[in-house]
């Protein structure tokens, strides 16, 4: 089982697994957008010193093959293989980065994420969606960095140019360099034939149309990361039109914009451009006609689901796997629903489809135990391991699903002070305590954990949303009155000290800076950095009295606090 | 009418007798002579045809503990076509069996090819204080069967250490058949003075084999509770 990051999660890739070689994914799609993604290899002043290790869809691999582009497979939009063994001392960062190619923004895209294989077992997940950005058209996804050993953090941060800026802000040149990097590395033969930059420039002022640029971009599913290396690449990468790809092996040219994917490329102005956006581009020798309805996406490429079933290394069913296209598309009608009984074979229900058996099948879902303390086995369950750390684990009651090892749960009472405020309002916070030796699984109605790791700083958390944390923590029980919440008051956990809290929320949370108009609805919200101050707020209009029906958003909770401060909301009002 | 946001979501074609449509949504490959058995209730789409017999006479026989009055959980789904198959938004696991043993709870069976050997049993040594207790279904053969689970389920390997694996039996999904199970009653003096953890009974496994638990301790059967 995958860990999950979240942006700004860091993690040793030794504890994440012990293998060496590992394969990195990146799945970034978006109605209508197409990706570049790549790969930048950095010193230790974080520059693009050497511009060989600028792995992208023009030079796939570096000198000596540490840092490897495989293409699109097995659901990723691209994807990587890192060997981190003989990846040169030089080199100390590895930052993986998408940038959109042609018109478009970062918050047009789907859900999204990076992740890390390793001997066929996916180790470590990050996921973005489009609305963590805004109108960027680049986005660095996760790094590789050297601090003593080699660790993995998830960054997510958008940057505001495309490509090449995002190559000048590494300390790279674009306009003369980038094709320059070709003739200096000889390296990969085959790659690039001469043939098709020959007929790129003849080709491109009438064309227009997007027909012969690239196929469609999920190639057919490559069953081994490894070995599907540089094929992919002797078709022109996706999206890419004919006039972008720079001739490899020719002078840079004045006349010639060098550099590839630039927007401005495919902002230029096209008549196909608005029939087909560059993502979905029809299969070749299929030419819309203008003026024809926009063929809906094929059927798997939307962005909204990530490949189920599916890991890679493991040889995926031969039959297309669920959120891939068909392996043979319907000729020009690629977004049509497949329709039954066109795949009803007439033979008999395939029987196949995925290594039968009771472990094939469950071994996605299998633990991942990682040797720390807490450990998300999934986005909506925690593994705590009591041996790690040795102090006990304080846990709203009833949330055990599992435990192995002997351990014991106790009841733990709010203290009497906690009592007061409690059974003042008959809200007492149920806790138990686990101690002892073993792991212990704790989840709750499927909601959304979060682990937040505290390092003696302070939140508050309300007390609904209060899952579990480190004993160790200082912890006290605050209300919030005033009028019109219901129950009289809000409760909340102020969590001080150094440990770990467990935040849970129903459904995926949204995380505000404090800003001196922010609001929040007293039931959505889930927790608040300690510095922010709370003041209740409540709309009162005269109209309200005099007419029936109102907004129904009556009382709400404002914050105030220095910036730095945030908030947490969650898409659920109890 | 502009099908470019919903045309995504169109079933992708058959490559095998049970698939996932989306995580929540089972998508059986039906055909004549291999009948399936479903949760009744559970059907939520079909192309085709489909027919069904509520009630049929192997589950009442197999099941007879099971029935409550409202008649049997299963009905025998038969035909040809395509069946699509969910419980309220709960995720699904298909299983190819091959020649495995499974025992799955009742109320996270949600399909299973009529062909497997199954069979209801009662899980000895404890007596849920709300409902009718823990039934659980064996499945065995080699076939199809769709788990449904509330939330991404986990795997838990068994018989690591000496020590036995505790789960909380509203969260239980499945287990390898070849597992003791044992309940457990954590019951102390201090829980009869209202101060229990909250855990008062667990079933304990015991031997090697693997334990699938949901991340919710919401077991409620929905597809019954309907009614």
């Amino acid at each position: 089982m995958a860990r999950e990051f979240q942006r700004g999660h860091k993690a040793r890739i030794s504890d994440l697994t012990a293998g060496r070689d590992l394969y990195v994914g990146v799945q970034i799609a978006g109605p209508g957008l197409t990706f570049d993604i790549s790969c930048f290899g950095l010193d230790a002043n974080e520059r693009l010193s050497d511009d060989r290790y600028f792995i992208f869809f023009n030079q796939p691999k570096s000198p000596e093959e540490a840092i490897q582009q495989l293409g699109p497979q097995a659901g990723d939009t691209d994807s990587f293989r890192v060997t981190l063994d003989s990846m040169p001392p030089a080199i100390q960062k590895l930052s993986f980065t998408a940038t959109i190619d042609g018109a478009g923004q970062m918050s047009q895209v789907g859900p999204g994420y990076l992740r890390i294989v390793a001997g066929g077992e996916e180790v470590a997940r990050y996921s973005f969606t489009g609305s963590e950005f805004s109108t960027e058209r680049a986005v660095m996804l996760g790094d590789f960095y050297l601090k003593d050993v080699w660790r993995f953090a998830a960054v997510g941060q958008g940057f505001d140019g495309g490509l090449d800026a995002l190559l000048k802000n590494f300390g790279g040149e674009v306009a003369e360099e980038e094709p320059a990097p070709a003739p200096a590395q000889g390296a990969t033969p085959g790659f690039a034939p001469p043939g098709q930059a020959a007929p790129a420039p003849g080709f491109a002022p009438p064309a227009g149309a997007p027909a012969p640029s690239a196929p469609p971009a999920p190639a057919p599913p490559a069953p081994q990361p490894a070995p599907a290396f540089g094929a992919p690449q002797g078709t022109p990468p996706q999206g890419t039109p004919p006039q972008g790809t720079p001739p490899q092996g020719t002078p840079p040219q004045g006349v010639q914009p060098p550099a590839p994917g630039t927007p401005q490329m495919h902002g230029a102005p096209t008549i196909a451009a608005p029939i087909a956006p560059p993502g979905q581009v029809p299969p070749p020798g299929q030419v819309p006609p203008p003026g024809q309805v926009p063929p809906p996406p094929p059927p798997g490429q939307y962005p909204g689901q990530p490949p189920f079933g599916q890991q890679p290394g493991q040889a995926p069913p031969a039959p297309a796997p669920y959120g891939q296209p068909p392996a043979q598309p319907y000729p020009g009608q690629p977004g049509q629903p497949a329709p039954y009984g066109q795949p009803q074979p007439t033979g008999g229900v395939p029987q196949g489809g995925g290594a039968p058996g009771l472990q094939a099948a469950l071994s996605k879902y299998r633990e991942a135990p990682t040797g720390q303390r807490w450990t998300p086995q999934n986005p909506r369950l925690m593994r705590v391991d009591l041996g790690v750390g040795g102090q006990p684990v304080l846990a709203r009651q009833g949330t055990m699903v599992l435990y192995q090892g002997k351990v014991d749960f106790s009841y733990k009472g709010a203290g009497f002070r906690g009592r007061i405020v409690g059974n003042a309002t008959g809200q007492e916070m149920q806790l138990m305590r686990c101690t002892g030796q073993g792991q212990v699984f704790l989840a709750e109605n499927a909601a959304e954990l979060h682990p937040i790791e505290l390092q003696g700083d302070a939140i508050c958390v309300s007390a609904e949303n209060v899952l579990a944390f480190d004993e160790s923590l200082h912890h006290e029980v605050r209300r919030i009155e005033g009028h019109g919440i219901p129950g009289g008051a809000l409760f909340t956990m102020q969590f001080q000290g150094t440990g770990t809290v467990v935040v849970k929320t129903e459904g995926t949370p949204v995380v505000l800076p404090v800003t001196p108009t922010t609001f929040a609805d007293s039931n959505a919200i889930v927790a608040w950095s300690a510095g922010a101050q709370v003041i209740i707020s409540s709309q009162v209009r005269l109209r309200r009295s005099a007419y029936p029906g109102h907004s129904g958003e009556t009382v709400n909770l404002q914050f105030r606090g220095a910036p730095g401060n945030f908030i947490v909301v969650q898409p659920y009002e109890v | 009418m502009d099908q470019q946001m919903i045309s995504g979501f169109a079933p992708a074609p058959v490559a095998a007798r049970m698939e996932n449509h989306g995580p929540s949504m089972l998508k059986v490959a039906m055909q004549s002579g291999q009948d399936l058995f479903a949760r009744t209730g559970s059907m939520v789409a079909y192309e085709g045809f489909v027919q069904y017999e509520p009630n049929p006479p192997a589950v009442r026989q197999m099941a007879s503990q099971w029935l409550t009055g409202e008649g049997a959980p299963l009905m025998r789904c038969s035909g040809d076509g395509l069946l699509y198959l969910a419980d309220y938004g709960a995720n699904v696991v298909c299983i190819n069996l091959n020649g495995d043993a499974l025992s799955v709870n009742g109320t996270n069976l949600l399909a299973f090819d009529a062909h497997l050997q199954w069979g209801v049993e009662r899980v000895k040594g404890i007596a849920k204080f709300a409902g009718q207790g823990l039934f659980n279904v064996s499945v065995s053969g080699t076939g199809w069967v769709a788990l449904t689970s509330r939330g991404t389920p986990i795997v838990v390997d068994c018989g690591r250490g000496e020590d036995e694996t505790y789960v909380d039996p509203d969260a239980l999904v499945a287990w390898s058949s070849g597992l003791k199970v044992k309940g457990k009653r954590s019951f102390k003096a201090s829980s009869l003075i209202g101060r229990g953890s909250g855990e008062a009974y667990q079933l304990g496994f015991s031997g090697q084999g693997f334990v699938v638990v949901q991340p919710s301790e919401d077991s409620t059967d929905r597809l019954r509770a309907r009614g």
